[in-house]
């Protein structure tokens, strides 16, 4: 068993960890930070950049949008149930976090926002411009990942202040003494164990979006069967477990919900092409939203969860296939490939041979439903009915953008199931907004904290998409509050 | 020599490359295509550089050093090259990691996070190619290659093995298995070098063979890992796979004092861990060890450690596997070690529990004989009952490992009958020469290895008709697989899932009422709990009964130690008991279990033990010269297919007639052949990780 020391011992480098462990070291503390992957960064890796309120490049864009606006706005969305102090406090330290990044090196190509309304919707759902994507090294278009250069920059930042980073060594257990968190047992990839003490720990492991028991546990859905989420590997929800395990209070749990195909990796073209406008039907046959809203993931995300089996179908037909090759799809995601119908029929055929269970191809609209498992009657009455309001360019029960009221009339028709799909994980630990972890009766556990999604409770019941980059924003200023706050209670036991 | 990158001089060697040279020094270029163990092919452009003199970019992995040679890595050309070479491969790699297991783990995100560019710049193509899973042990999804070819040099060249290779598809050329064979009708060896040289996830581990709770290295070893004593399996079996016999002792020994012993009657947990298993039968590791122990000269003896004499007294209780194993560790720390037995001969379980056929005395003294040699005073039928009275001796610390030596009555109708046998008695009398008599017909009440060893023992000692009965179904009974068929072949039967009502019998035993059981199972309190059919009764006559339901340690109450579930002595992690200086280890902790782990609690038990004695802990001993095994594999024609090689085994008939052992060790040449079917999962263990740019 080896032993080592430090004042602060941060568990897992992901954003949250890095910022932690870079806002405990600014003030003084020595870190010793334990990263089970062999990389920093975590699910931080496939992001594009964080939120931030008020900060010098907003300021020189002209986005009026101040911290205290934010939190209104956080606020109307959760409808108040969240601790108001931790969103008080996370809005208005993130314009400074921002600048923090900047002075690190981290930059900026500006401020977007990820989801813009379709002009009728607008007062209700349009994004907000506080999504500060990284610009990529040596210019360009910044993609899905652009996030990895704050990583980088974050990263170096934190060896220069002295921070020990400890790859491949999982924590497996968080030391209690007294009713304090001392320090953690953790692991070699060898198999050398270690047993490291601190004043303070600080748990940061990205919450259990890889774990299927855990999913099922804490909020209900089947991995696999009502929801296809993200399993960001490694993701094990190991932060929860230990904190729970050392006393910590419990904060209900949810999943940060969109919408994907099923091993969409593997059939990530349709994943793609399906994402469309056409029509949209649940398992009855009927619609259940306007088409025109599918870009926006968290309610169609929503929206498919509240459908009979958690499901729907995405339906069009030849007409619109070729369409969409020539003159590309109606809505451009930025995470699919460009050349989406290029390959389609590629794809599909394979699919369609190999007996990829989500789609279905058929000559008539009976068929299709027969295959796809959706009910004949039902949606033979409703592609009449939305023909008939394709003729007539008007959406009579969801007004729909009239752009969109494309026929499903030439065979053959293809139909994709869509499935209730999530980020990851929000929230479990209970924190206060100083991000000290509670227990059940919001009593402080001395010396443990906890951050980023682990500790992200404040969403409510969905991703506050209208204020973009939220997951991000919550992982970097939550740890950076967590680091500072665990340097300056050094001044009260060590000096 | 010296040459100077960015401006920072760096110490090279005459034909070293400047990639090399750097990654020396300590200063990081960026690279893809290398590795630290494959031949640089300079395909990736990523770690292009200038020198000064020369006009445009040049892969550092290409170039070799020159004296004085002033290197830029980020030049104007340089970076054009990488930003370039990078963005074309993201343009083809799939944008979504979130689904990929090597996600955190791999080196191409690792080298984006570096450089940070982006590909938005191209059109991104998609070249998808659907995952192969059929094969057990290494799955391929080479949507994600990126063309590296580092897999195919580590298999054709580094390994010979020439399996992977380029091959072109409508999409372009990828890695991958010409002429779409399977991996197994390739010829692979399943060495995993291919996985551990891959920077992107597109080779890997099967996820269900990794498990969450082992490390890495742990996984990728399993054999070893699962071992209680973490005997290094693969590395004696490569050497019995040269013939190397000596050595291969020597490796089984840096761990475990008994190698024949445990080669005979181990129960081989490893075996079940065995990736080769997920192929066709796993390598017979058990039978290996003891043809390794069945000829060994003693070459490693001239390594043995040998410790100062630390002046402290020590004194084990109970001669069995754990109290020899910590008895031998401990004199050869230094310590003063006495053992007491209070039996006529040392060994334990192993001496009057398992029966000669499968454990003979002369190979049980023998290897008894060579522990001694460490220097310790073993003290036969001598009882020492009371550690505090070993303490007024001027003992230092204890052990106690006394066993489970009390086997159990189930209370039932006619248990006390006269030829109502309990296991324990009944095979230690067998063992001594004094058997118990035995009549025509025999039943056993029982469904474990003990069970089998009372009921094969009834059978040589004249037995015509011998049942056993236990209330597990066949496939839950805890005996081993080919226990139960060594006993199907010798003529046991067998009433597995019944249950046994009562004794019948006046004056003395003469048979057993049966009845079948519909469901068996432990309750929320651990109780076993039984549902019988009705009206499926059967008397089983038999002039004997023998219990074999468990066994428990006898004379612990004595002994001033606290204790728990009933006789058993409770410890802490470091088999400290409840009274200073009193430790206990083996079956008297844990309850009837294996040879080995009794052997791993006896090393333990020796490390706590001199740590408090003053010592530092460590038992380790290096029997032999450390050798680098060749990373060369070439090729074996259907080695996926290669056999199991058995030892022989006398016909049924007519080894259940005395006690002559049943199993002979394999021959040297079985044994080579044997050894030959090892994957050598550790050698992927000895190739060089990358250093990712983290880590500089």
């Amino acid at each position: 068993m080896k032993e080592m020391k430090a004042d602060v011992i941060v568990v897992a480098a992901g954003l949250s960890g890095l910022a932690a462990s870079i806002a405990a070291a600014e003030n003084g503390a020595s870190v010793l930070t334990f990263e089970k992957s062999s990389t920093t960064g975590g699910a931080a890796n496939m992001g594009m950049g964080p939120l931030g309120v008020g900060s010098r490049i907003q300021r020189e864009h002209m986005i009026s949008l101040t911290p205290g606006e934010a939190f209104r706005k956080h606020m109307y969305f959760t409808h108040y149930r969240v601790d108001a102090r931790m969103v008080r406090d996370y809005y208005f330290k993130s314009g400074d976090t921002i600048d923090w990044l900047m002075d690190m090196g981290v930059e900026f190509v500006g401020v977007q926002r990820a989801f813009s309304a379709p002009e009728d919707t607008r007062a209700y759902s349009d994004g907000e411009f506080t999504w500060h994507v990284c610009k990529p090294e040596g210019g360009g278009v910044p993609g899905p990942r652009a996030a990895t250069s704050m990583t980088k920059k974050m990263t170096e930042h934190a060896v220069e202040l002295g921070v020990e980073f400890l790859f491949e060594t999982p924590v497996s257990k968080i030391l209690m003494e007294d009713g304090k968190a001392v320090g953690v047992l953790a692991k070699t990839k060898d198999g050398e164990e270690i047993e490291a003490r601190a004043n303070s720990v600080i748990i940061a492991t990205g919450g259990f979006g890889d774990n299927p028991k855990m999913i099922q546990e804490e909020t209900g859905y089947e991995f696999g069967k009502t929801i296809f989420n993200f399993a960001i590997p490694g993701m094990k929800g190991d932060g929860l477990k230990m904190a729970w395990e050392a006393g910590a209070g419990k904060e209900p749990c949810s999943m940060e919900l969109m919408y994907q195909l099923p091993d969409n990796m593997n059939h990530f073209i349709l994943d793609g092409a399906f994402r469309q406008p056409c029509l949209w039907v649940n398992r009855n046959g009927y619609r259940f939203m306007p088409e025109d809203q599918i870009g926006n993931t968290t309610f169609t995300g929503n929206a498919i969860t509240a459908q009979p089996g958690s499901i729907a179908f995405s339906i069009f037909d030849s007409k619109l296939l070729k369409k969409y090759k020539k003159k590309g799809p109606d809505i451009v995601s930025h995470v699919h490939p460009h050349d989406l119908y290029d390959h389609f029929d590629e794809q599909w055929e394979r699919d369609l041979a190999e007996g990829y269970e989500p789609i279905a191809q058929a000559d008539t609209i009976e068929e299709l439903a027969e295959k796809a498992g959706i009910d004949p009657e039902g949606l033979t009455a409703q592609i009449e009915e939305y023909n008939e309001m394709c003729a007539g360019g008007f959406d009579e029960i969801f007004e729909k953008d009239r752009r969109y009221m494309q026929p499903i009339a030439k065979a053959p028709f293809y139909c994709c199931r869509q499935n209730v799909g999530a980020y990851g994980s929000l929230g479990g630990v209970k924190i206060n907004h100083k991000t000290q972890v509670l227990t059940q009766d919001a009593k402080v556990i001395p010396g443990l904290y906890c951050v980023g999604t682990d500790a992200c409770n404040i969403f409510g019941d969905s991703y506050p998409f209208i204020l973009s980059g939220n997951t991000m924003g919550f992982c970097l200023n939550s740890g950076r509050i967590a680091g500072e706050n665990a340097a300056a209670e050094l001044d009260d036991f060590e000096y | 020599m010296k040459i100077t990158i960015d401006g920072k001089a760096i110490e090279a060697k005459e034909g070293q490359n400047i990639l090399d040279a750097a990654l020396a020094g300590g200063v990081f270029i960026p690279h893809l295509c290398s590795h630290p163990d494959l031949e640089a092919k300079g395909g990736c452009r990523l770690c292009s550089v200038e020198i000064a003199g020369e006009a445009g970019a040049v892969p550092a992995c290409k170039t070799e050093v020159r004296d004085g040679m002033e290197i830029t890595v980020n030049g104007p050309e340089s970076s054009k090259v990488r930003k370039m070479a990078m963005e074309l491969i993201l343009a083809t790699h799939p944008a979504d990691c979130t689904g990929c297991p090597k996600y955190g783990k791999c080196e191409l995100q690792s080298m984006y996070q570096y450089l940070g560019v982006s590909a938005e710049g191209w059109r991104k193509k998609s070249r998808s190619v659907a995952n192969d899973d059929s094969n057990p042990l290494i799955s391929h999804l080479f949507t994600r290659c990126v063309r590296c070819g580092r897999c195919i040099r580590a298999c054709q060249e580094l390994r010979g093995v020439k399996v992977l290779d380029y091959i072109k598809t409508p999409a372009g050329i990828r890695a991958g298995i010409p002429e779409g064979k399977s991996l197994e009708d390739a010829g692979c060896r399943f060495c995993g070098a291919c996985i551990e040289v891959c920077p992107t996830g597109s080779i890997m581990d099967q996820v269900k063979i990794m498990k969450e709770e082992r490390s890495y290295a742990e996984n990728i070893v399993p054999c070893r890992s699962t071992c209680p004593a973490h005997i290094d399996i693969p590395r004696y079996i490569r050497y019995i796979k040269e013939g190397e016999f000596d050595k291969a002792a020597a490796v089984v020994r840096e761990k475990v004092p008994f190698p024949e012993t445990l080669g005979s009657i181990c129960t081989h947990a490893c075996e079940g861990e065995c990736k080769r298993g997920e192929l066709n039968e796993p390598v017979s590791i058990c039978r290996l060890k003891r043809a390794a122990g069945a000829n060994d000269s003693g070459a490693w003896k001239q390594h043995v450690r040998k410790d100062a004499a630390t002046g402290k007294k020590a004194a084990v209780i109970g001669a069995g596997p754990a109290g020899l194993t910590a008895a031998y560790y401990l004199a050869k720390k230094g310590h003063e070690v006495t053992v007491f037995e209070k039996n006529e001969k040392a060994g334990g379980q192993c001496r009057y529990g398992i029966p000669a056929y499968r454990l003979p005395d002369e190979l049980l003294d023998r290897e008894i004989n060579t522990m001694l040699e460490a220097g310790f005073t073993l003290k036969t039928g001598v009882s020492a009952d009371s550690p505090r009275e070993l303490f007024d001796q001027g003992y230092d610390a204890v052990l106690v490992s006394i066993g489970t030596h009390q086997g159990t009555r189930l209370p039932i109708e006619g248990n006390d009958l006269p030829g109502v046998y309990v296991n324990a008695e009944f095979l230690k009398q067998a063992r001594t020469g004094t058997p118990l008599p035995v009549g025509e017909k025999v039943i056993v009440l029982g469904g474990g290895n003990v069970a089998y060893d009372c009921a094969r023992t009834a059978l040589r000692l004249g037995a015509k008709e011998v049942h056993m009965a236990c209330l597990e179904q066949e496939e839950q009974m805890t005996a081993a697989p080919e226990e139960i068929e060594e006993g199907r072949q010798e003529g046991i039967i067998l009433h597995a899932a019944h249950a046994f009502l009562r004794i019948l019998g006046t004056d003395k035993a003469e048979g057993v009422e049966i009845q079948k059981i519909a469901r068996f199972y432990f309750d929320e309190n651990r109780k076993a709990m039984t549902e019988l059919v009705e009206g499926s009764n059967q008397v089983i006559a038999a002039d004997q009964v023998i219990f074999a339901v468990g066994q428990k340690p006898e004379g612990t109450d004595k002994m001033e130690l606290a204790l728990t579930h009933g006789p058993y002595i409770q410890t802490d992690q470091q088999l400290q008991t409840s009274m200073e200086g009193v430790f206990a280890a083996g079956d008297v902790v844990t309850g009837t279990k294996s040879v080995i782990e009794a052997i791993a609690a006896g090393r333990k038990a020796a490390q706590q033990m001199d740590l408090y004695l003053g010592g530092d802990g460590d038992i380790s001993e290096h029997l032999l010269e450390e050798e680098e095994p060749s990373p060369y594999l070439g090729q074996i024609q259907g080695f996926a297919g290669l056999k199991r090689v058995e030892p022989e085994v006398a016909e049924p008939s007519e080894r259940a007639k005395d006690f002559t052992l049943v199993e002979q060790s394999m021959t040297c040449e079985q044994a080579k052949c044997e050894a030959g079917r090892c994957l050598q999962c550790d050698l992927r263990l000895m190739l060089h990780r990358p250093k990712l740019w983290n880590e500089y």
